[in-house]
C-alpha cells in the first residue's frame, strides 16, 4: 500500500523511476510465484513449424512433481514411431547456480545416460523455446519497469519491460504484458542483443484447475527466421497425485503404465 | 548523310553549345545516380537452373561465405593471452552490425560434446579464461580428442586457432570490408593475425581492381596523349580526339545513369574500348586531312574539312556500324552485365561515330586548320613515309608466299596453344602469388581444411531417407574417399555429428566412430543433440524430414581445376545414390562461380561466332562484294586465333575479363580492314591500276593504321605496371590483338586483295561499260 500511495506521489513529480522499478520487480516476482501446482500430469503436443511450412509434430507425456528444494520431471515421448519409448528427466533444484540434473533413455541403445549441460539458454528440444523462456528465470536477474497500461483481450494488464543485468544474455530486453488479479503474462516480447524483436510469446488458451492457472496452449513465434513453436497441453491433471518414487532410471526404461 | 554533315558544318558554334550542353546533362545525371554493383550474385542470371537450385539450397540449409580470422601464435595458443584474444575477437565480431551472433564460431563458441562414464557432458571449452597450468593442459587435452574441432577451429601443430564469421551477401561493403581488416589488426602482437574466406578474396578484388584501374588510366591516357601529340603533330588535333573519347564515355556512362542500371565489373572495360575506337576515328580523318593538305596546300578550312568528310564519313560511318553490331551480338549472353555491356558499349561507339563526323569537323571549323609550319615540317617527313609505304607495299606483293607461309606457321602454333587454353573461375588466382592475400590463403590451407567450400546436396523423395544408415554409411564412404583427394582438405555433414554421438555414448570409445546401425538409434541421437546441443547446427546439414543433406566439402584452392577434380569424384557416386533414389547436386558461391564462367564462355563463342557471320554479311553489304566481306574477317580471325593462342602458351587462363577481350579484338581489328578495303576501292576507281591502289592505300589508310596502332598499343602497354594482374592481362592482350591486327591488316589481308584481284573485274567492267 506505501508503495502505491508513493508511487501516485511520486509520480506528479516526474522523479518516480526507482520506485517504478520496484512496482515493476513486483509485479514480475507475482507472476514467478503465481500457483502452478505441486503435482501435474499431462499429454504435451509440440508442433514446430518452419518458414516453409514443415512441421515436426512430437508427442510428450510428462509427470512434474515439486518437492519444495527440488522440482522433479519425466516425459515420455510417444510420437514419432522412431523416437517411441524415448524418455527424459530433469530435476531442477531451488538453490541459486545450480546446474539441473538430466537423464536420457534411448530405447534403441537400451541404456540410460546422464547428460549434463551448463548452458541455460539452450533451446528445449530444438524448439522456439529456451529453458528460460518455459519460466525458470529468476525475478532477481534482470531490472523490471512498468512502462504502461494496456487492454488487450478485453483484460487489464501491466506493460512490463525488464532488462537482464547480465550484459551477456542472449536477450537485451523483454517487454511482458501481465494480466491484473490472475498475473499470468499474455504475452511477452523478446528482443535479441542488437535489439530487435527476436520472439513473440503468446497464451492461446488457459484453463483454470481450483487456484491453478495452466497455460494450456502457447506460441513462440521466431519472426527473424519465421519459425513457429506450439506447445499444446491435454489431459491436464493439477495434485490428482504423482507418485514420488517414479523419477528412477528404472521407470525411464520401462515406462508408465 | 553528307548532304546533312555539310550542312551541319555551317553551324559550329550552335553544334558545339548542343553537344557542351548535353554532355553536361549526362555529367549532373551521373553525379547523381551512378552506383556501382558489388554483389557478385548480382551478375549470375537468377533465371537459370543451377542458380535456382544453389539459391534454393542455400536458403533451406542457411548456407552462406564465411570470413575466416587466424590468430597464430608461434609458442601455442594455450596461453591466457592468446586465448583471451580467440575470445575478444569472437566477441567483437558478434557484436559487428553485419555479423550475426549465431554466425560466428571459434573455440570459444564451440560446443565441447564428450562421453564420460555414465552418460554425455555438453561444456564450452572454456568461459573464462584458463589460467593454471593444469587448467590449460586440460583445455588442450579436450581439443585434441575432439575431431570435430581438432584440425577445424584449431590446427593440428597447436599454434594457430581459427575463427569463422558467415556473413549474408549482401551486407559486404567497402566500409564493412576495412572495418573487419583493421579489427584483425587491432589483435596483432606478439600473435599474428590473418584474415581470408571468400568474401575478403571478393571484397580485396572489388577494391583492387577499381583502384588500380583508377591510378592507371590517368597515365595511360597521358601517354596517348603524347603519342597522338607526336604523330598528330597538332594540339588542336589531339584535343577534338580526346574529346571525343571523353564525351562517349561521357555519354555513355550518363546514359547508363539515366535508365537506372549500376556499374557492374565489366563496365569498367568500356572506356579501354571507347579510348581505342574514338582514337581511331580522330586518327583516320585527321591523317586524311593531313595528305589533303599536302596535296592541296592552299585549301581553306571549309574547303579541306568538306572533302575530309566527303572522303571518309562512309569508312568511318562503315567501322562504327560493324563494330557496334560486334557488340550488339553480345546480347545473346545469358549473364545481365555482359549484355548490357554489349548494348552500352554499342551506343558508345556510335556516339563516337557522331561526334567524330560532327564534332571534329565543327572544331575544325571554329579553331582553324592544324598549323601551316607543322604541315610543311610533315610534308618533309610524309615524302618519306610516302616512299616507305609504296616501298613495303611492293616488297610485301614480291615476297607474298614468304608473308604467307611465316603466317601460317603462326596460326598453326596458335592452333596448338589454343588446345591448352583453360578456363579459371578462381577469384584468387587473379592476384600476385607473392601478395599478402595470397600468402595468408596458403597460410589457412596449410593448417586447416580449406579456405574454398563445395555443397554437395542430396535430396530422396522418401521421408527419413538420411535416417538410412546404409545411405547414411555411403554418404560416409564418399565423403572419406573425396577427402583423399589434395586439393580436399576436409569434409563435414550429418554423418560426423551422428559418428561423434555415437562414439560419445560409448564413453569416447574410438571403435563406435561409425553410422549408428539402427534408424531408430539415429533418430534418437539427433533427438538427443537437439536436446543437448546447438539444433540450429542440425538445419545446416539435413531438414526437418531428412530427406535433404547438405554435405560440405572444404578445398585448398578455388581454380576451376581443383572444384571439378572434386566434383568428378563425387559424382562417381551418382549411380549409387539414384539406385537408392537419392539425387545429387550442388550449391555453393564456388560452385556458382564455375557454372558462371562457363556460361559467360559459351555465350562469348555464340556471340563471337554470331558476330563473325553478321561481320561477313555487313561488309559484303556495304562493298557490294562477298569477296571483300570474307577478306574483311582474316585480320580478325587471325587476331583470335593468335589472341587464344598466346594465351594458351603463356598459361593466361579464360577468364570473365580475358573471354571479353575476344569481343573487343573483333571490334578493333574489324576496323582496320574495313578502312583498308574501303580506300583501296576508293583508289582503284580512280586509278584502275591494282598495284598503284595497293601502294597508294598503303600510304593513305595503311599510315593511319599504323599510328592508330602505335597509339593504342603504346597507350595500353602501361598497364603492364599494373599491381592488379587481371588489368595486366588486358592491357597485354588488348596491345597484342592491336598488333596482330594491324599487322593481319596491312600484311596478309594485302596479299590476299592482290591474289583474288579485289574490285579488279568489277572495275574492268565498269570501264569497259564505260
Amino acid at each position: 500500500m506505501k508503495s502505491i500511495l508513493s508511487f501516485i506521489v511520486l509520480s506528479s513529480m516526474s522523479g518516480f523511476v526507482f520506485t517504478q522499478d520496484l512496482t515493476g520487480l513486483e509485479v514480475i516476482r507475482k507472476v514467478y510465484e503465481r500457483p502452478v501446482g505441486d503435482e501435474m500430469t499431462a499429454s504435451l503436443t509440440m508442433t514446430i513449424e518452419n518458414s516453409r511450412g514443415n512441421q515436426r509434430v512430437r508427442e510428450i507425456k510428462q509427470y512434474i512433481k515439486d518437492f519444495g528444494d527440488v522440482e522433479k520431471k519425466i516425459m515420455f515421448f510417444l510420437s514419432p514411431a522412431d523416437v517411441k519409448n524415448t524418455s527424459f528427466m530433469n530435476w531442477s533444484y531451488d538453490e541459486p547456480n545450480k546446474n539441473d540434473d538430466q537423464w536420457i533413455y534411448l530405447p534403441a541403445l537400451k541404456k540410460v545416460k546422464r547428460i549434463s549441460s551448463d548452458s541455460k539458454s539452450d533451446y528445449f528440444m530444438g524448439s522456439d523455446f529456451t529453458y528460460d523462456d518455459l519460466g525458470d528465470r529468476h525475478p532477481d536477474e534482470d531490472s523490471h519497469k512498468i512502462i504502461r497500461e494496456e487492454v488487450i483481450d478485453g483484460l487489464e494488464t501491466y506493460v512490463v519491460e525488464s532488462i537482464p543485468k547480465d550484459e551477456d544474455y542472449m536477450y537485451s530486453r523483454t517487454v511482458t504484458w501481465v494480466v491484473k488479479d490472475s498475473w499470468v503474462g499474455l504475452k511477452k516480447e523478446f528482443y535479441d542483443e542488437d535489439g530487435e524483436l527476436l520472439k513473440i510469446l503468446t497464451v492461446d488458451e488457459q484453463k483454470t484447475f481450483g487456484e491453478v492457472i495452466v497455460l494450456t496452449n502457447v506460441k513462440m513465434n521466431n519472426v527473424q527466421n519465421n519459425q513457429f513453436t506450439i506447445m499444446q497441453l491435454e489431459n491436464v491433471e493439477i495434485n490428482k497425485g504423482v507418485p514420488e518414487n517414479i523419477f528412477t532410471e528404472r521407470i525411464m526404461k520401462r515406462g508408465m503404465k | 548523310m553528307l548532304k546533312l554533315l555539310e550542312k551541319l558544318l555551317k553551324h559550329p558554334v550552335l553544334v558545339m553549345l548542343v553537344f557542351i550542353a548535353m554532355t553536361a546533362i549526362f555529367v549532373l545525371k551521373m553525379k547523381g545516380n551512378t552506383r556501382m554493383e558489388t554483389d557478385l550474385d548480382k551478375y549470375m542470371p537468377q533465371d537459370h537452373p543451377a542458380f535456382i537450385y544453389s539459391d534454393q539450397a542455400e536458403e533451406w540449409f542457411d548456407i552462406k561465405d564465411g570470413i575466416i580470422i587466424a590468430v597464430e601464435n608461434p609458442d601455442g595458443i594455450y596461453n591466457p593471452g592468446t586465448l583471451t584474444k580467440i575470445k575478444q575477437l569472437t566477441k567483437d565480431l558478434q557484436k559487428t552490425e553485419e555479423i550475426e551472433k549465431k554466425d560466428v564460431t571459434s573455440l570459444y563458441t564451440a560446443d565441447n560434446i564428450v562421453g564420460t562414464d555414465d552418460g554425455m557432458d555438453v561444456k564450452a571449452f572454456y568461459k573464462r579464461i584458463p589460467r593454471s597450468k593444469e587448467k590449460l593442459a586440460e583445455l588442450e587435452e579436450k581439443v585434441r580428442t575432439n575431431e570435430m574441432v581438432f584440425g577445424r577451429l584449431v590446427s593440428e601443430n597447436e599454434k594457430v586457432s581459427v575463427i569463422i564469421a558467415r556473413i549474408n551477401d549482401d551486407v559486404f561493403t567497402q566500409e564493412f570490408y576495412s572495418r573487419i581488416l583493421e579489427l584483425g589488426k587491432s589483435y596483432e602482437g606478439p600473435e599474428k593475425v590473418y584474415v581470408a574466406g571468400r568474401p575478403i578474396v571478393e571484397g580485396t578484388m572489388a577494391e583492387l581492381g577499381p583502384a588500380d584501374m583508377k591510378r592507371m588510366v590517368p597515365i595511360v591516357v597521358g601517354v596517348i596523349i603524347l603519342i597522338l601529340l607526336i604523330l598528330l603533330r597538332s594540339m588542336k588535333n589531339m584535343i577534338l580526339t580526346m574529346t571525343v573519347v571523353l564525351f562517349s564515355t561521357i555519354w555513355t556512362f550518363g546514359l547508363l545513369a539515366f535508365v537506372d542500371i549500376p556499374i557492374y565489373a565489366v563496365f569498367t572495360t568500356i572506356p579501354v574500348m571507347l579510348i581505342a575506337i574514338g582514337v581511331a576515328d580522330g586518327i583516320h580523318l585527321f591523317s586524311h586531312l593531313d595528305l589533303y593538305l599536302v596535296t592541296n596546300p592552299k585549301a581553306g578550312k571549309l574547303e579541306a574539312t568538306h572533302n575530309m568528310l566527303k572522303e571518309m564519313w562512309k569508312p568511318v560511318v562503315m567501322t562504327s556500324v560493324t563494330t557496334a553490331v560486334g557488340f550488339i551480338s553480345l546480347l545473346t549472353s545469358e549473364v545481365y552485365p555482359i549484355k548490357y555491356f554489349g548494348i552500352f558499349t554499342a551506343f558508345g561507339v556510335m556516339a563516337a561515330m557522331l561526334f567524330s563526323l560532327v564534332l571534329i569537323p565543327a572544331g575544325i571549323m571554329l579553331f582553324g586548320l592544324p598549323k601551316v609550319r607543322n604541315i610543311k615540317v610533315q610534308s618533309g617527313d610524309n615524302i618519306h613515309a610516302d616512299t616507305f609505304a609504296h616501298r613495303f607495299a611492293k616488297s610485301l606483293i614480291k615476297y607474298k608466299w614468304f608473308s604467307l607461309g611465316v603466317t601460317a606457321v603462326i596460326i598453326a602454333v596458335s592452333i596448338y596453344g589454343t588446345t591448352k587454353v583453360w578456363i579459371n573461375s578462381s577469384f584468387l588466382d587473379k592476384f600476385e602469388k607473392d601478395s599478402e592475400i595470397v600468402l595468408t590463403d596458403a597460410f589457412i590451407n596449410e593448417n586447416f581444411g580449406g579456405t574454398s567450400t563445395l555443397n554437395l546436396i542430396l535430396e530422396s523423395r522418401n521421408k527419413d531417407a538420411f535416417k538410412d544408415p546404409e545411405i547414411l554409411t555411403l554418404v560416409d564412404e564418399m565423403q572419406s574417399e573425396v577427402e583423399s583427394i589434395d586439393v580436399v582438405g576436409s569434409s563435414f555433414g550429418l554423418t560426423d555429428y551422428l559418428k561423434r554421438m555415437n562414439k560419445v555414448m560409448h564413453a569416447d570409445d574410438e571403435t563406435y566412430n561409425t553410422i549408428p546401425g539402427s534408424p531408430d538409434l539415429i533418430a534418437q541421437y539427433m533427438l538427443l543433440y537437439e536436446m543437448s546441443g546447438d539444433p540450429e547446427n542440425l538445419w545446416q546439414v539435413t531438414d526437418f524430414d531428412y530427406s535433404k543433406l547438405n554435405v560440405t566439402f572444404q578445398l585448398k584452392s578455388d581454380d576451376s581445376k581443383s572444384i571439378n577434380q572434386a566434383l568428378d569424384r563425387i559424382e562417381t557416386y551418382q549411380q549409387n545414390f539414384s539406385d537408392r533414389n537419392v539425387e545429387m547436386n550442388f550449391a555453393g558461391s564456388g560452385y556458382k562461380a564455375l557454372v558462371f564462367t562457363d556460361l559467360i564462355l559459351k555465350g562469348q563463342i555464340t556471340s563471337l561466332l554470331m558476330s563473325l557471320v553478321i561481320v561477313v554479311v555487313l561488309l559484303s553489304f556495304m562493298f557490294k562484294s562477298i569477296t571483300a566481306g570474307l577478306i574483311g574477317t582474316v585480320p580478325i580471325l587471325i587476331t583470335a586465333a593468335i589472341s587464344f593462342g598466346v594465351m594458351g602458351l603463356l598459361g593466361i587462363p579464360l577468364s570473365t575479363t580475358t573471354a571479353l577481350m575476344s569481343s573487343i579484338s573483333i571490334g578493333i581489328g574489324i576496323d582496320y580492314a574495313v578502312h583498308f578495303i574501303d580506300r583501296y576501292r576508293e583508289n582503284m576507281h580512280l586509278s584502275k591500276n591494282m598495284e598503284l591502289s595497293i601502294q597508294q592505300t598503303m600510304h593513305h589508310s595503311g599510315r593511319a593504321i599504323v599510328f592508330n596502332a602505335a597509339v593504342v598499343i603504346a597507350g595500353f602497354l602501361v598497364l603492364l605496371f599494373s599491381v592488379f594482374p587481371p588489368n595486366r592481362e588486358l592491357g597485354f592482350l588488348v596491345s597484342l590483338n592491336m598488333f596482330t591486327s594491324f599487322l593481319g591488316t596491312v600484311t596478309v589481308m594485302v596479299i590476299i586483295i592482290e591474289q583474288k584481284k579485289l574490285f579488279y573485274k568489277r572495275i574492268k567492267s565498269k570501264t569497259i561499260n564505260n
